[in-house]
């Protein structure tokens, strides 16, 4: 039961580092947002600030529309998870579970009640007696999840719950913690720098950098449709290839984009968007799943190359590939025989290229 | 050949046995040698404690008393400060009934008392000061936060000797001289850096996500560190404990300047003073040493438990 908005939120340290910079963010209630960006761009930070474990340095925020920049944690109604779970090592596991209801002054037997039904959700019914030091990661991690769950909170933070475990758990909670979600009808603020989890979870993301939002958005925003290059290159595996080059337009409903002998003729759609940009300096994106091997494409969307290294990736293979002195990755088919130094030409779908202004770094399509 | 190897890996085997052995034949000796030279002099204390004047000087020395005796200990308990010490009860027949028991024999167990209070002062106030500064100064981020540490290390830098004048300067001002009070005062003043200290390293230690989740759990600062930071320091402050009331117990030479009546003499004045007496009792001055000795040991045994390591394991990842 809380909408959460961030209105020119400013966070300094004491030590003068500028952690987060003129954030505006409205987190509608009942939404799963996800804080994506790599390490050090200040998504901690801004969890912190919603749990009150912060201070704000300038800005507001606000729980529904009080300004809640002076509540301490406690008199913020939200549960937190951390990355290193943070159990208490002197309590049980029961216990660690049904603390923030003590301190909350929850009558006895709702506390019961409330942390046997947490954990039979997820079954550690069984461990309730135990000491953390007796759990496993994956169910040291369920006892950080039933501490924030009991709580019925407004919001639920969570900061990289998932990243201290291994592989295969980290797919299975993905999908509960999704569950989780749908079934507790509240606030998710959830923070990662694993773009995949990012995708999978969120309602929408919200891409940081340096402190910086990049941009928010959907998981098909974000991915499809990426306003910088930061976004673009950020998500997808492996990364966006990029090629610098210039814009011929003759006119504004065709444009062709070129380097050196390569061209692209850019579809109308495209060109629409781009008007009169003759001898603009762009550069064009291509996400690595992007291209087709049969290279019988239409034509001005062929590019040949050798391949320069092969990895394996299970489902698919990762194809280094040697544009005239550039070295693009593609993710191909696995049934597709290739050996080093071959020969090969790729067709490139044209409707899914991205252009980026060649300086800013920022989207010339959308 | 075969058989060669064979005699060659024996004889391999055997000289590591052999090297096996004489290694822990040194550790074992090594061992004893130690304990001998810590216990011994305890243990000469004890016993000569029980053993007459008389006996005590006896070559060689008697390690169990030959005809044990708990007149030293009587004539402590029995002693009163208004006790005439005259010419014909110093020469009496038997040294241990208190013919050579020193003139301030009656100021013992007075001295004691006030060993207790004041450690056990010391203590208490240790921690109420103690423990919320070091949670403070470990897990709060506020302007002049490592300048507070600096100067308060820098604080125990500096010799005991050098602070007398000082100490005494301000205790004479505030009108606490010969009273426990002025022990109190400077004894915290000396104990509570190296209490702020041990702390400040433990609670650095514990994840700082411990503390913001007992936060967000609905503690408050204060609440976060009485159940979550206390209940896992116990093994520290046990250490603090043990460590202030053997400081107080012990404290001599601030004690002398600042006392000079039984209303506020410690233990540690009151002994030194028989000394000094113009007749010794040897066997009177150890049952006392006995006596000072029981109340640290009973601290520490209280205590010992609580040293258990591995309090704060499972904490985070692990
Ligand atoms: N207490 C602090 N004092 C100073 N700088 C800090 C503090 N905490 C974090 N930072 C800095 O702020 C930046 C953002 O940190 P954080 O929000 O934890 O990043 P993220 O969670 O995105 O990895 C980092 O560069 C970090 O070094
Ligand atoms: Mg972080």
């Amino acid at each position: 039961m809380a909408r959460i908005r961030f209105e020119h939120v400013e966070k300094k340290y004491s030590n003068g580092f500028h952690a987060v910079k003129d954030l505006n963010l409205d987190i509608q209630d009942k939404e799963f947002i996800v804080l994506l960006g790599p390490s050090g761009c200040g998504k901690s930070t801004t969890l912190n600030m919603i749990a009150g474990l912060e201070d704000i340095s300038d800005g507001a925020l606000r729980f529904d529309d009080e300004i809640v920049n002076f509540a301490p944690p406690h008199r913020r109604d939200v549960a937190m998870v951390f990355q290193s779970y943070a159990l208490y090592p002197h309590k049980s596991v029961f216990d660690n579970i049904g603390f923030g209801l003590k301190m909350r002054k929850v009558p006895r037997d709702e506390i019961e009640r409330r942390v046997r039904e947490a954990a039979g959700k997820l079954e550690i019914d069984h461990l309730l007696d135990r000491r953390p030091s007796q759990l496993s990661g994956g169910q040291r991690q369920r006892v950080a999840l039933g501490r924030a769950m009991v709580r019925e909170p407004a919001a639920f933070l969570m900061d990289e719950p998932l990243s201290n475990l291994d592989a295969a758990l980290r797919i299975s909670m993905r999908a509960e913690i999704k569950e989780l979600h749908r079934a507790m009808q509240t606030t998710f603020v959830y923070v990662t720098h694993d773009q995949a989890e990012a995708l999978t979870l969120a309602d929408r993301i919200v891409v940081m950098n340096d402190g910086v939002v990049q941009q928010i958005g959907t998981p098909d925003d974000i991915y499809e449709r990426p306003k910088n290059t930061f976004v673009a290159s950020f998500l997808g595996n492996p990364p966006i290839n990029y090629i610098d080059g210039q814009i011929e337009s003759t006119d504004g409903s065709t444009a062709r984009f070129r380097r050196g002998d390569l061209a692209f003729d850019l579809p109308a759609s495209i060109a629409a968007k781009l008007g009169s940009s003759h001898g603009r300096e762009v550069r064009l994106g291509i996400r690595a799943e992007d291209v087709d091997e049969t290279a019988a494409g239409a034509a001005g969307s062929v590019i040949r190359g050798k391949v320069n290294s092969i990895l394996p990736v299970g489902s698919d293979q990762f194809l280094g590939f040697d544009l005239a002195g550039q070295e693009l990755f593609f993710r191909v088919g696995k049934d597709l025989a290739h050996n080093l130094g071959d020969d090969v030409a790729l067709s490139v779908d044209l409707n899914r290229l991205h252009l980026f202004d060649k300086d800013s770094g920022e989207t010339l399509l959308w | 050949m075969a058989t060669t190897e064979r005699a060659n890996l024996i004889d391999d085997r055997r000289r590591l046995a052999l090297s096996h052995l004489t290694r822990n034949v040194v550790i074992f000796v090594s061992a004893i040698v130690l304990m001998l030279y810590v216990l011994a002099p305890v243990t000469w204390l004890v016993s000569s404690s029980f053993q007459t004047e008389a006996e005590i000087v006896s070559v060689p020395p008697h390690w169990i008393p030959e005809n044990p005796t708990l007149m030293n200990f009587e004539a402590i308990f029995g002693a009163t400060a208004e006790e005439e010490v005259t010419y014909e009860t110093r020469s009496g027949q038997d040294p241990a009934s208190g013919g050579y028991i020193p003139s301030t024999a009656g100021n013992l167990l007075p001295a004691m008392g006030n060993s207790l209070i004041v450690a056990t002062l010391v203590v208490i106030l240790n921690l109420l000061v103690g423990v919320p500064a070091a949670y403070a100064l470990a897990k709060i981020r506020f302007l002049g936060r490592d300048a507070s540490v600096y100067f308060i290390l820098v604080t125990r830098v500096i010799p005991d000797i050098a602070l007398v004048v000082p100490f005494f300067l301000v205790i004479r001002k505030l009108g606490l001289l010969d009273s426990l009070g002025s022990l109190v005062l400077t004894y915290l003043a000396v104990t509570v850096p190296f209490t702020v200290f041990i702390l400040v390293q433990f609670f650095e230690g514990l994840p700082d996500e411990l503390d913001k989740a007992a936060r967000v759990d609905g503690c408050s600062r204060f609440q976060s560190l009485v159940r979550v930071f206390l209940p896992l320091s116990l093994p520290s402050l046990v250490a603090v404990i043990l460590f202030t009331f053997l400081t107080s117990w012990n404290e001599f030479l601030l004690a002398l300047m600042f006392t000079q009546t039984e209303a506020s003499q410690t233990l540690p004045i009151v002994l030194a003073a028989f000394t000094s007496d113009f007749t010794i009792s040897f066997s009177f001055i150890n049952a006392a040493g006995v006596l000072a000795i029981v109340p640290p040991v009973v601290v520490a045994v209280i205590f010992e438990r609580y040293i258990v390591s591995g309090l704060t394991a499972g904490a985070v990842k692990g």
